[in-house]
């Protein structure tokens, strides 16, 4: 039998091992050939910027590209351990190293050639579905049309042959550099070793206190700083998670495993120490389970917390339907007279504005232009407009700042800057969001100062009316354009806010691409532990034999493996939960936003996708243990 | 004496109906409390399938196997599981002792599983312990143990549920005979104590003359029964005798 088809052969038998795996890949494989395939097509050319969306799908594929290696690298690992105990009967069937390493490699090259084919085939079925529920998740309307292209098959197909490539080749290394002794003795090793309890004291508390450490420095500062510490939170945090797994994991079950008041209740004798005689082997899986945890929390944050910042920014936008500048006072019924000939006018208001030279002003950030307004107008506009006036009136020696919602932002809105003008300098008390001055608040910053500082200024600046108005189908405003167009002239300017406008439309891309990253991290952390799981029940089927000889009955085998498997489960998923806290809160100091219900919510999804995995893990595991009801 | 259990003319047939092999053809067995049985027989004679028949594992063709009263050849699989797991206790011939736990945890294992208070169960744990010389070797993981160790520390497992009878697959065959001479000396013990009914299947004629009876096996009957006289030498010289005279071969 030729060394293909041994490896064919093999590949076929122990093809349900490789399920999971084969699954999760070719999941993979269908997003990054889907996003690819976006970036090409010219669905998205109606969407005004193209560029940033395609900016942002070329950072999302790296990132999948980056998880994809070293996921790769995981089950590979997992898969040449389990191989290895298949290897120690070919050696005594007289192959060498290095024709056990090419049968591995065929292997492997099997299953990646299988998952890219399946991958790209049903990414190319499935394109035009994705990229329809793609925008149907972001709202966005375009003609979507089937469109293939060679390029994304070709990027797809290399880059994974690639990273399998590159794992054929470790694999026929580590192989081919294995001592026969070393590859026989995999069938019996004895996994459990009990570890001196001040290495994992120490290990425990270092662990603890790095994962303290990154949590602190990712919160810490608001700042500019806090993208550099972002970073170094990220690889503390990752520390932090292996030594704790590493550490207070194996010395709270060790513990457990002595207090026998504890161990001989229930089934605790059977899975606690069967928990605890893996863990030096699983600990790791859990730690990488619970990063990856995070990184699909934090994911699926960012989309919800665009999408409620894309909502806010429409929102702010939308205060106003029509804004009209004038140098003239007293002209509100004579726009609203116009617009209310061919809409109804819902609300509106009008308020002067101080523009004063940037030469009266001396602050840190230069603008051309700088806008005042007076506090007692900003109450009027708050009443007439209905938005809530969320700051107190400043004193003759203070100023608040009135800005728009950014996307995301590291500057610091509790850092409220003093201004001089005119050498008169005024102590910042507050930043307002509240789109009082709408569309105009999103183009330039004003300041609100008290009535009597305005009076002040007057002398130096000029002043100008603000005419807002909002009318009751803000869809129909085009209609009323003509009209407002009668009495344009050199003092006046109209803005028109048009609600159908696409220009921020990519950011609504963002969240969809974000939930569909979710979905791979969420999916790989599932069949990791899956996968693990699946492979250990072969190992255990000898136990449950003598279990089920002995007269252990079928309820409670099930029981304690469910408890094994709940715990396995549930530790990865509850340290994930405590740091999602960190960096949601991260993410909120970077978009100036309370997400905490968003962060409660990303934590509910993963636990039900979780709970999914683990009812089909105990499920599997039964299956391969071999325990039935008889 | 009390009667513990008994086989009334039990067959196993395995094949189809075209094809049928005859493994076990009327076997007639009664076993009394304390009673130490040995079983014997050489290969194919059905050794191995009147133990799966005896231990609720395996159902016979005809016949009826009665525990304690109780006929088990028609009660449903959960039950027997409950009657292997509170009155009978096994030993096997590769010990079969979990490598997840430590000796003391695979001894309390059955009691733990039972629902019995932590502090009996560990009482119980240490009295056996003492009684097979494994107290200092309790914390100890089964690859930490030598074959004799763990055989005993298995033979504990059997015996912490007290159950009705014991069951025991070719006890010694996996060890050298200083541990097997061991751990007979104190199933015998045990046995001697009144602690425990035992029925072991073996081929050595050494292991089978620590019993109080000899049954041989051939052909899927009991060909004849030997009775432990005063002196264990002599019980061991009828038994080879006995093989001897049988002429097949005894493994």
């Amino acid at each position: 039998m030729s060394m293909l088809k041994l490896a064919f052969l093999n590949f076929k038998t122990s093809f349900k091992n490789y399920l999971s795996l084969v699954i999760s890949l070719v999941f993979s494989i269908l997003v990054l050939f889907n996003y690819l395939n976006l970036i090409f097509s010219d669905s998205l050319d109606s969407i005004m910027d193209k560029q940033n969306i395609q900016a942002v799908i070329a950072a999302v594929v790296f990132v999948l590209v980056c998880f994809m290696f070293f996921f790769i690298w995981y089950a590979s690992n997992v898969f040449l351990q389990r191989r290895k105990k298949d290897i120690g009967i070919y050696i005594f069937m007289g192959l060498t190293n290095s024709q056990i390493g090419q049968l591995y490699m065929i292997e492997t090259g099997l299953i990646g050639l299988v998952s890219i084919a399946l991958g790209i085939g049903l990414g190319m079925v499935t394109s035009r579905l994705f990229t329809m529920i793609l925008m149907a998740i972001s709202q966005i309307s375009v003609d979507i049309h089937f469109q293939l292209f060679l390029e994304p098959v070709l990027i797809t197909a290399l880059l994974f042959l690639a990273i399998f490539g590159f794992m054929m080749i470790k694999g026929y290394w580590n192989i081919v550099h294995s001592s026969i002794l070393e590859m026989v003795q995999a069938t019996r090793q004895n996994e459990y070793v009990h570890t001196n309890k001040a290495i994992l004291v120490f290990k425990g508390v270092l662990g603890l206190l790095v994962l303290a450490g990154g949590c602190y420095v990712g919160i810490k500062d608001r700042g500019v700083e806090a993208l550099g510490n972002a970073l170094i939170a990220v690889v503390l945090v990752t520390i932090g998670i292996y030594l704790f797994f590493g550490g207070i994991l194996p010395l709270i079950f060790q513990h457990l495993v002595k207090k026998k008041a504890f161990l001989y209740q229930k089934t605790r004798n059977l899975w606690v120490n069967s928990f605890v005689f893996r863990i030096q082997k699983n600990y790791r899986t859990y730690a990488m389970v619970c990063v990856l945890l995070l990184c699909s929390v934090t994911v699926l944050a960012t989309s919800f917390a665009m999408y409620l910042r894309y909502q806010g920014i429409v929102n702010f936008r939308n205060t106003y339907t029509y804004q009209i500048t004038s140098f003239q006072e007293g002209e509100e019924d004579l726009y609203a007279d116009l617009i209310n000939q061919d809409n109804t006018v819902d609300y509106q208001s009008s308020l002067p504005l101080l523009l004063v030279d940037s030469s009266y002003i001396d602050t840190p950030y230069k603008n051309n232009l700088y806008a005042f307004v007076r506090y007692s107008d900003v109450v009027k506009i708050s009443e007439a407009s209905g938005l809530k006036l969320d700051f107190d009136a400043p004193d003759d020696n203070e100023v608040v700042e009135l800005s728009r919602l950014y996307l995301m932002s590291f500057a610091d809105p509790s850092e409220n800057e003093s201004m001089t003008v005119n050498h008169e300098t005024y102590q910042g008390i507050a930043s307002s969001t509240v789109p009082f001055l709408g569309q105009y608040q999103e183009n330039m910053d004003f300041t609100v100062v008290s009535d009597h500082v305005y009076e002040k200024l007057e002398e130096i600046g000029t002043e100008i009316y603000l005419y807002n108005y909002h009318i009751e189908d803000p869809a129909n405003g085009q209609a009323s354009q003509d009209e407002l167009n009668t009495v344009a002239n050199e003092s006046r300017s109209f803005l028109f806010v048009d609600p159908t406008s696409p220009d921020i439309e990519w950011v609504r891309l963002i969240y969809s691409v974000c939930i569909f990253l979710f979905l791979v991290f969420a999916l790989a952390s599932g069949s990791i532990l899956f996968m693990k799981i699946y492979n250990d029940a072969y190992e255990e089927r000898g136990r449950y034999t003598i279990l089920q000889k002995m007269g252990v009955a079928y309820e409670q085998l099930q029981s304690s493996i469910k408890s094994e498997q709940c715990i396995a489960y549930l530790l990865p998923y509850g340290l994930m939960s405590i740091t999602s806290y960190f960096a949601i809160k991260a993410l909120s100091n970077a978009m100036h936003e309370d997400l905490w219900l968003i962060n409660l919510g990303s934590v509910l999804v993963i636990g039900v996708i979780l709970w999914i995995c683990y009812l089909l893990s105990v499920r599997a595991y039964m299956k391969n243990a071999n325990i039935a009801k008889r | 004496m009390q009667k513990i259990l008994s086989l009334k003319n039990i067959e196993k047939n395995y094949g189809n109906k075209d094809y049928t092999t005859k493994v076990l053809k009327g076997i007639d067995l009664d076993i009394y409390a304390n009673d130490f049985i040995a079983i014997m027989g050489p290969s194919g004679s059905g050794k191995t399938t009147l133990l799966n028949i005896l231990s609720t594992i395996d159902k016979p063709t005809h016949g009826q196997l009665i525990l304690n009263g109780q006929d088990l050849t028609h009660i449903s699989n959960k039950v027997l599981s409950k009657i292997r797991r509170d009155q009978i206790g096994f030993i096997f011939q590769d010990y079969n002792l979990l490598d997840t736990m430590s000796l003391e945890d695979n001894i309390a294992l059955p009691l733990s599983l039972n629902g019995v208070a932590a502090g009996k169960i560990r009482e119980k744990v240490r009295e056996l312990a003492n009684l097979f010389g494994l107290t200092e070797h309790l914390k100890k993981y089964p690859y930490q143990l030598s074959g004799g160790q763990k055989q005993r520390g298995a033979t504990c497992r059997a015996l912490i549920t007290d159950p009705e009878i014991i069951f025991a697959d070719e006890p010694t065959g996996a060890l050298d005979s200083k541990a097997s001479r061991d751990l007979l000396e104190r199933l015998k013990l045990v046995n001697e104590r009144g602690q425990a009914t035992i029925l072991m299947v073996t081929h050595d004629a050494f292991s089978a003359s620590y019993a109080k009876e000899v049954y041989i096996l051939s052909d899927g009957r009991i060909q004849s029964r030997l009775t432990c006289g005063a002196s264990r030498k002599d019980f061991y010289d009828r038994i080879i005798d006995m093989q001897a005279s049988m002429g097949s071969d005894f493994a």
